[in-house]
């Protein structure tokens, strides 16, 4: 097996990366941060990116959420070639099939749980009602139907990462990327939202790309992908 | 939720900065908004729409010295002219000394004829003026007047004096109605009353207001009339009525450079806070705005956001400062449209009102758009990384 290219078991692939590089400049210095990525990874997986600090992972994941820009090769996700898109295309695109959860929540303040969630749903046709019902359905998903009309500093760390899972997977995305997730959590959250996360993949078919420095987090995706000084090292599947 | 709504809670998420800068921008579009308005009122003492026809000739010297009364034989005898008025400022109050009005010893068989707009001598009837003649001791006031005074015909006025020493008792036999307040604030009696009172004003009088036929025999009658009493014991200054009330407003100095000045000044020092807080609260929402972007919020949407947060900031504080300056031209016309009549037309007009209101769209608009693009123009992944 190439040692960037990792086969992470059957389906048809819904992100598809093929000699994908990632360089930065400081004036004149190139610094490659990600160099020839060649991966395929399947619809429905729960993938955690793992590896050192400046190993890659982040720019990878950004890669694959379309929020960053390859220097090189070619990105496939959810049957779209990201590098033909332009910037509103792109925008456009996130909004129906990337779903975001980040390491400090990223709610905003000023909103209600109901209205952060409610947020992405401003850019699709739905009606007012039509919303009202949906993010009504998955606060009740991720259990936050009593906190709806709270404000974010009125919430527990676990409940703002759980409301922020709700806004990423209210416009029912195809992939949710996560960023260290658990990373600002106490261990009871961590685990409360993984789990959540891991019911999301495996009852609603959501492909997950999470990155992460913890192992106990990893051990709740089905594939581990370490990178190493921006390359593919190794694939682990994880064995429950 | 609505887009306002989302707009509205951005703005209110430092309520003490938004108060502050929503404060500063009540005061400043207040103060221009009034500043502008009192150039307006002073413009219009120079544009009355009815002072085209008009002349006001006096002594050469200054308006404090006289010119003889039998100066109007001549004035009268000029083909241009339809009618000529004696008129003397005669300064008195009513009861209180703080309660000062305009008030003149004029001729009383022209009055009426060369100031026919402002009294509304369409709606006199004959028999008013005529019982205003008949009554030496008679006056006429304008309804403002007498409704701020309590007056009615056949009410008797007193006034004090403080130019002159005499102290006239008056009665009202006429209250007119004008098309504009200012015209309404002012008393005149008979020219009679001051000669008789007052010997070293006998046969001389402050100025003659002449009405003319034709506008455009003005600059021929003021050379005429000018040349005709030059090298005289008593030469005389004929002017338009526009330039003749300009001396009194550039008395003031040059009012309208220094209102202009402020009004700069205030626009640049509101434009310069307003930026440093939108670029400060936009500085400061940097994550935000990548998770917005990142949740496929095009930049350009984003930008707009930000943009209607600034416009609506202004235009809160706009439409704020401008129910306030509205509220104090009501104040300044009930306390100074008697002291100084002109005052009494005081009022923030709908241009000027626009004009602020544009202004202040417009400071919005560039204080907002410069750090709402730079930040709508900043990667997500940069943005995202300013979190914590």
């Amino acid at each position: 097996m190439n040692a960037n290219r990792f086969d992470l078991g059957g389906g048809e692939p819904i992100i598809t990366l093929r000699g994908i590089a990632k360089s930065y400049w400081r004036e004149a210095l190139e610094i490659p941060v990600l160099q020839g990525i060649d991966l395929e990874i399947p619809v429905g997986s729960f993938v955690a990116l793992m590896g050192p600090s400046g190993s890659g992972k982040t720019t990878l994941l950004n890669l694959v959420a379309g929020i960053d820009r390859p220097t090189g090769g070619t990105l496939e996700v959810c049957g779209h070639e990201l590098n033909d898109l332009d910037d509103d295309e792109l925008a456009a695109w996130r909004n129906t099939h990337v779903g975001f959860i980040f390491q400090n929540y990223n709610l905003v303040p000023v909103l209600t749980a109901f209205e952060n969630v409610e947020l992405p749903l401003l850019l699709t046709s739905l009606g007012r009602r039509a919303r009202r019902e949906r993010v009504a359905e998955v606060l009740a998903l991720v259990n936050l139907t009593d906190k709806q009309w709270n404000y974010p500093r009125q919430l527990s760390g676990g409940q703002e990462q759980r409301v922020a899972i709700a806004r990423a997977i209210v416009t029912d995305p195809d992939i949710l990327v996560a960023d260290e997730p658990t990373g600002a959590l106490d261990a009871k959250n961590a685990e409360e939202v993984l789990g959540l996360m891991g019911r999301l993949n495996a009852d609603m078919g959501k492909t997950i790309v999470m990155v992460t420095h913890d192992p106990k987090a990893a051990h709740h995706a089905r594939h581990q992908i370490h990178l190493e000084k921006g390359v593919l090292d190794r694939a682990v599947e994880v064995n429950r | 939720m609505r887009w306002l709504a989302l707009i509205w809670k951005s703005l209110l998420r430092s309520r003490r900065r938004t108060l502050l800068i929503v404060g500063s921008l009540v005061l400043s579009v207040f103060t221009v908004a009034v500043l502008q308005s009192l150039l307006t009122t002073l413009d219009s003492i120079t544009n009355n729409p009815n002072s085209g026809s008009r002349l006001a000739v006096r002594h050469k010297s200054g308006i404090t010295q006289m010119l003889p009364r039998s100066y109007e034989t001549f004035l009268r005898q000029q083909p241009e002219v339809e009618t000529v008025c004696s008129l003397q400022w005669f300064g008195g109050y009513y009861q209180d000394p703080r309660n000062f009005f305009a008030n003149f010893a004029s001729d009383e068989t022209t009055i009426f004829q060369t100031f026919r707009e402002e009294f509304g001598l369409a709606n006199i009837t004959e028999a008013q003026v005529k019982e205003y003649l008949r009554d030496g001791a008679g006056c006429i006031v304008g309804e403002s007047l007498a409704l701020k005074n309590g007056w009615k015909v056949g009410d008797v006025v007193p006034l004090t004096g403080t130019i002159f020493p005499i102290n006239p008792r008056l009665t009202i036999r006429l209250i007119f109605k004008s098309s504009r307040p200012s015209d309404e604030n002012v008393l005149h009696f008979h020219y009679k009353v001051l000669e008789e009172g007052v010997p070293r004003m006998k046969g001389l009088t402050g100025a003659f207001w002449v009405r003319v036929h034709r506008p455009e025999d003005i600059p021929r009658l003021i050379e005429r009339v000018d040349r005709h009493f030059a090298n005289s014991a008593y030469e005389t200054l004929t002017e338009t009525e526009s330039a003749f009330n300009l001396a009194f407003v550039k008395m003031l100095g040059n009012i309208s450079a220094i209102i202009q000045g402020i009004t700069i000044a205030v626009v640049l020092a509101i434009l310069i806070v307003t930026a440093n807080t939108m670029g400060t609260a936009i500085r400061e929402r940097g994550a935000e705005i990548a998770v917005f972007r990142a949740m496929g919020f095009s930049a350009s949407r984003v930008l707009s956001l930000l943009l209607a947060e600034g416009v609506l900031l202004v235009g809160l504080g706009a439409a704020l400062g401008l129910l306030l300056a509205q509220a104090a031209a009501g104040g300044v016309r009930s306390a100074m449209g008697a002291v100084m009549p002109f005052f009494a037309d005081f009022e923030i007009a709908s241009a000027t009102a626009l004009l602020c209101l544009a202004g202040a769209l417009a400071v919005g608009l560039l204080s907002t758009f410069i750090p709402a693009y730079a930040a709508t123009r900043r990667p997500i992944t940069e943005g995202l990384r300013s979190v914590g």
